[in-house]
């Protein structure tokens, strides 16, 4: 019998490509020969943008990259400007940053989690892990008024100290959450349905995952026993106890409980972050040592220079974000404005693998492994 | 002993200068020497292509590849340095897959081109996009709109006026 | 005369309440006059069948509301809350909704079929519920062949969704609708080989016969309901029936995350509604089936001095809607199978374990238990 290849565009507006993404898919029935991925559709041009914006400025640029996690994304942006200007950050500020980036980690891998599910067909998932998200959000909101495009991170330090009630409010939260992830692993990991969905599906080997330059979780779930908190430890986390979480198989059932137990260890860091919150400034005072208006609130803008000039000089840092390794390359000439900054998102070197891994698979295995890449759109078009 | 030095040892001919990018060891690296420097470099157990940068110096190119070991959990910066006239360097597909992406987002927006890339066309502008954006000297006061066309491609144009919105 | 026990359908059931107020007389006079008594009955079976599709779009309309509160009572939260009493005519501004929307044929789309599609959807969804008896005689028609007239109704669906999906011109839509085929005619098979298997229980294919069959008890306490004599074929038929009317986790046909809306990708406004209406009358009668077949149809206690009409009535409702119930909750807490291995399992255990079914109800039968 004489078949026909059908070519099958899916997105940029569909259901499940979790924002703007554009599959080209060379079908036969309903196998999928060859997948392309076209990209762009939410291109900002961010980094053009900080070409002209002053150091201060571009942060909260860095928060319409990653925009389900935002605080690791302002963080590896002032992490890098700190390194390059060799500001040292007082200790507070650090905990309050690792709290709230951890914070954020569960967020991040609540979405993800609920939008696998999702597009699995398992709705309530995704309204369980929003529950809950809600309540982090809340805090958040707390901390900087902002629920999602925070801007709360500054060069040497933070914004604003955490404010009252906050840290009651974070242990309830730690509490019930606590009790939440026992319930979603009630919920689906035992699930006959997810589970023949997810095992055994888009299977990619640790060699492979490190050549595509996968990261994240779904690096973990190859089996490679990295964690750039681990092994080149930044911020306060070589103080921190937490274990990498690993698993071998590779395929989307591993990255799923990899982000599981990210958020356990992500809970049992908060925990150590509430015990021992030191008290110090929020804001590097050192360097730029300014001395604030008397009387006017203990603001970071009250201590740091609107106009920052970090000295001419390159630098790549990058931190363990909730999706893998995002880094920022910055290029100063000593001026106000950054020469070149390029960032390197992990959703993007992620996504690149998506092809090889659903060749020969069907479009809902597709659907279940770019959902559980975890992939957003704004940190991939940038 | 850095990476960076015991590269310059074993392959003294194609590494101009070593030093140190903050707390990185860094090697320049001839041009054409990048592709047989880097599958050195990939020998040595540098496994992890982090991320490709191109920079426009205006007089010349860079092109940066950092590079991470996760046996060793040691990293290493290479760079090459091009002409401004015609950028054009070695792909490193052949070694990491994950440079595809990677170096035809630099093509696309930088305008750096890959010799021996499979597939070295632009991956977040529209095809038809006229400059490289973040090269320094790139018009940014011509508007430039992208319609879809018959068959779902993308037409770039710099006359808007046929758009509803711009009446 | 009142004689609840004899009657079999509606129609009778009608008569006898006329009769016993004493205005059947007259009535069929006044048209026996005109040589015309047939016209009567005609009248009579007419309006019953309005009185029984307008109550099935009622529950239809119930069933959408009642969808969404139980989608929210799993997921914790609330549903609809503001248009009427707990968002009870919520389905009624969706109504309002559809209707006011912009009907889109599109431009390369087979204008024919892609219009005919929704009503060959739609007619089979109400037709289906002529031989399911609500009650006691609460039946329109309870035809000699009521099973297999039910089967072979219900199988007409595939063939609008694959006209559908075909005229739509879209590929999603296409692919949508050549999975709703493959899966209906694979769980078509268990689905009638699991129904036959009571048939061989009652030796008759009549709707009212099986609820008959099912009325007595055992030691006075437990009643003879078939899904004691047949646990296999209840699990087989109510997998079968999910798989037929097409709900998560068998919702290949529509998977939204998969291939936007499936079959009816293209279709908007009144169409739209019509695909979204049989889909709910279908879960209502195949509810109403499966208790039919398998938990006793409309037995139950007798309580005194209520008409056995009304009782029965309840108790049907009240067991269609734990079937109902049921196939929602089953909805909100699985994901969705692959298409490749819900086939897989019809053909390879369904239809194995159906036949084996069949056997062990003809060796049950042979061996006098029933």
């Amino acid at each position: 019998m004489e078949t026909e290849e059908l070519l099958i565009n899916m997105g940029p507006v569909h259901p499940s490509t979790h924002g703007v993404l554009r599959f080209k898919l060379r079908m036969d029935g309903e196998i999928i020969k060859e997948c392309t991925i076209v990209l762009g559709y939410l291109h900002r041009g961010t980094e053009k943008l900080a070409e002209m914006k002053t150091y201060l400025q571009f942060i909260p640029y860095t928060d319409r990259l990653d925009y389900v996690s935002a605080m690791p994304s302002n963080y590896a942006y002032v992490k890098a400007v700190e390194e390059l200007a060799d500001i040292e950050v007082p200790l507070r500020a650090e905990y309050i940053r690792v709290l709230v980036m951890e914070l954020n980690r569960i967020v991040n891998h609540l979405v993800a989690i609920g939008s696998l599910l999702m597009d699995l067909g398992a709705s309530t998932m995704m309204m369980w892990g929003f529950r809950e998200r809600e309540k982090a959000l809340q805090l958040f909101e707390m901390l900087c008024g902002a629920r999602m495009t925070f801007s709360y991170m500054r060069i040497g330090g933070v914004r604003e100290d955490l404010p009252d009630g906050f840290i009651p409010k974070l242990k309830e939260f730690i509490e019930d959450m606590e009790k939440r992830i026992a319930d979603y692993e009630q919920l689906i990991n035992n699930n006959e349905i997810f589970l023949m969905r997810m095992k055994g599906i888009a299977t990619i080997s640790a060699e492979e995952a490190i050549n595509y330059g996968m990261t994240g979780p779904t690096l973990r779930g190859s089996g490679v026993n990295y964690d750039i908190r681990r092994l080149e430890p930044y911020s306060i986390y070589p103080d921190l106890d937490f274990k990498v979480c690993v698993r071998s198989e590779g395929d989307s059932y591993a990255r799923y409980i990899v982000r599981i137990d990210e958020m356990r260890e992500s809970l049992h860091i908060l925990r150590q972050l509430i015990d021992n919150m030191p008290e110090s400034s929020i804001i590097a005072t050192q360097k730029y040592g300014i001395i604030p208006m008397t009387g006017a609130p203990y603001t970071a803008q009250t201590y740091f220079p609107r106009i920052f000039t970090p000295p001419a000089g390159e630098v790549y840092s990058r931190i363990e974000a909730p999706k893998g390794e995002l880094g920022f390359y910055i290029v100063s000439d000593g001026t106000t404005k950054p020469y070149r900054i390029k960032i390197r998102s992990p959703s993007f070197c992620n996504l690149a693998a998506i092809p090889q891994l659903v060749r020969g698979l069907k479009i809902p295995d597709l659907i279940a492994a770019f959902g559980s890449i975890d992939v957003v759109l704004g940190d991939v078009d940038r | 002993m850095n990476p960076a030095e015991e590269l310059k040892q074993a392959l003294p001919g194609s590494v101009m200068s070593t030093g140190m990018q903050v707390d990185k060891p860094l090697a320049v690296i001839k041009k054409e020497e990048l592709l047989a420097a880097a599958a050195k470099v990939k020998e040595m157990g540098f496994d992890h292509l982090s991320v490709i940068t191109g920079i426009d110096y205006t007089d010349r190119f860079e092109v940066i590849y950092n590079l991470f070991s996760y046996k060793k959990k040691e990293n290493l910066v290479l760079k090459v340095i091009l002409d401004h006239n015609n950028p054009e360097v070695d792909s490193l597909t052949s070694l990491w897959k994950g440079a595809n992406w990677l170096e035809r987002e630099t093509y696309d927006l930088v305008g750096i081109k890959f010799a021996g890339h499979p597939n070295l066309v632009r991956i977040l502008l529209p095809e038809g996009w006229n400059g490289h954006p973040l090269r320094k000297d790139y018009d940014m006061d011509t508007e430039q709109f992208v319609t879809i066309g018959e068959d779902g491609e993308d037409i770039v144009s710099t006359d808007g006026s046929n758009l509803l919105r711009r009446k | 005369m009142w004689t609840g026990d004899t009657m079999t359908n509606a129609y009778e059931l009608i008569v006898n309440i006329l009769t016993a107020i004493g205005v059947y007389d007259q009535i069929y006079n006044l048209f026996e006059i005109f040589g015309m008594a047939y016209v009567l009955k005609i009248l009579i079976v007419s309006v019953l069948i309005a009185v029984l599709f307008a109550f099935v779009l009622v529950t239809v309309m119930f069933l959408t509301w009642m969808e969404r509160k139980v989608v929210a009572l799993v997921q914790v939260r609330y549903g609809p809350m503001v248009t009427g009493p707990r968002g009870l005519l919520q389905p009624v501004m969706d109504g309002i909704k559809l209707i006011g929307k912009e009907d889109i044929i599109p431009a390369k789309a087979d204008r024919w079929i892609f219009t005919l599609a929704p009503f060959i959807v739609f007619v089979p969804a109400l037709l289906i519920f002529i031989p399911i008896p609500f009650g006691n005689s609460l039946i329109i028609s309870d035809l000699r062949v009521g099973l297999l007239y039910i089967i072979a109704i219900s199988a007409v669906s595939p063939i609008a969704v694959l006209l559908a999906g075909w005229a739509s011109n879209n590929k999603y839509s296409l692919l949508g609708a050549m999975r709703a085929v493959a899966q209906d005619i694979s769980y078509t098979i268990p689905l009638a080989l699991a129904a036959i298997a009571v048939v061989i229980f009652t030796g008759s294919l009549s709707t009212v016969d099986i609820v008959n069959a099912q009325g007595d008890y055992w030691f006075g306490i437990i009643p003879k309901w078939f899904i004691f004599l047949q646990p296999i074929g209840f699990v087989l038929f109510l997998i079968a029936s999910i798989a037929e009317l097409g709900r998560i986790p068998f919702d290949f046909q529509e998977s939204e995350s998969e291939l936007v809306a499936g079959f009816f990708t293209e279709y908007s406004g009144m169409k739209f509604a019509m695909f979204f209406l049989a889909e709910y009358a279908h879960l209502f009668a195949v509810s109403g089936i499966v208790v039919t077949l398998f938990l006793g149809g409309w037995n139950g206690p007798v309580i005194p001095f209520i008409p056995v009409q009304i009782t029965s009535l309840v108790y049907f409702l009240i067991k269609t809607y734990a079937v109902i119930f049921f196939t929602m909750w089953l909805r909100d807490t699985v994901p969705r199978m692959r298409i490749d291995q819900l086939l897989n399992i019809g053909w390879k255990i369904m239809v194995p374990l159906a036949l084996l079914n069949l056997l062990v109800a003809g060796f049950l039968v042979t061996a006098g238990v029933i």
